[in-house]
């Protein structure tokens, strides 16, 4: 494998998954650039939320949750967009010892959450950005 | 400083599309970068003044705000002109601030300020 030197690809998704494929391409870009030695890092804005989601079972779909979850034993950093999650009910995000409580039953393991300007931080870092859904 | 465009390519209010991709904008205005945020389509829509405050009436942000926020911050806020024309937004109708531009230089823009690009 071809290391490229810690160079980094950011990729944000916009859309749920199932719905459309963009969850899919996404995981799968994703998998080659971790292959060809780029360090990942993923942001779910909006509706792509839905992707952290565990214990999905599509019958037919691409797993979406599972190539997720395999991206974050591969060493990809996950990042969800904080309020978004807040508004569809996977974590509280309220202040808890000083901290906010970002503790979820409904959550892959692994995620991490971050607020707009964390997303803004890891676009800083990248050099390739990649986007899918939202047109 | 390093650059960013945003492309909008829907309404608001019925997507989330438009105020998350100025959400985004906003963002990396602020933390002293630039921005220009790209509006095709539907997505002009978003240059409309004069909007209820959705906040009040149907829970919604208000991208009106946003915008003259992203251009208070120093960001460019570009339209395409022949969307514009399509759906009849003339610019009396449009927020201060608001560049109209031909398919040729929003081209330009994105070639020679993509070097990140998100799409909404």
């Amino acid at each position: 494998m071809v290391s490229l030197g810690g160079k980094t690809m950011a990729l944000m998704l916009f859309s749920a998954p199932f719905g459309s494929q963009y969850a899919d391409h996404m995981c799968r870009i994703a998998e080659r650039a971790l292959d060809k030695g780029y360090d990942v890092e993923i942001f779910l804005y909006g509706d792509s939320v839905h992707v952290q989601m565990n214990e999905q079972r599509p019958k037919t779909f691409f797993p979406v949750g599972d190539a997720l979850k395999g991206l974050i034993d591969r060493g990809a950093a996950v990042y969800s967009c904080e309020i978004c999650s807040i508004a569809r009910g996977y974590i509280k995000g309220e202040l808890k010892d000083g901290k906010k409580d970002y503790s979820s039953t409904k959550v892959i393991e692994g995620i991490r959450f971050c607020s707009i300007y964390g997303f803004v931080e890891m676009l800083g870092r990248a050099n390739r950005v990649l986007s899918f859904g939202g047109s | 400083m390093a650059k960013l465009v945003v492309e909008i390519s829907h309404a608001p209010f019925g997507h989330e599309n438009a105020y998350a991709g100025l959400f985004a904008a906003m963002g990396w205005v602020s933390a002293g970068n630039e921005v220009v945020v790209v509006l095709r389509g539907a997505g002009v829509h978003v240059v409309r003044k004069g909007q209820i405050d959705p906040l009040k009436e149907i829970s919604l942000p208000a991208t009106e705000r946003q915008v003259t926020d992203v251009i208070g911050e120093g960001g460019r806020i570009v339209a395409d002109r022949s969307s514009l024309e399509a759906r009849g937004i003339e610019r009396d109708m449009m927020i201060d601030g608001i560049e109209v531009l031909d398919r040729d230089a929003i081209r330009r823009v994105l070639l020679e300020d993509g070097e990140r690009v998100l799409t909404f």
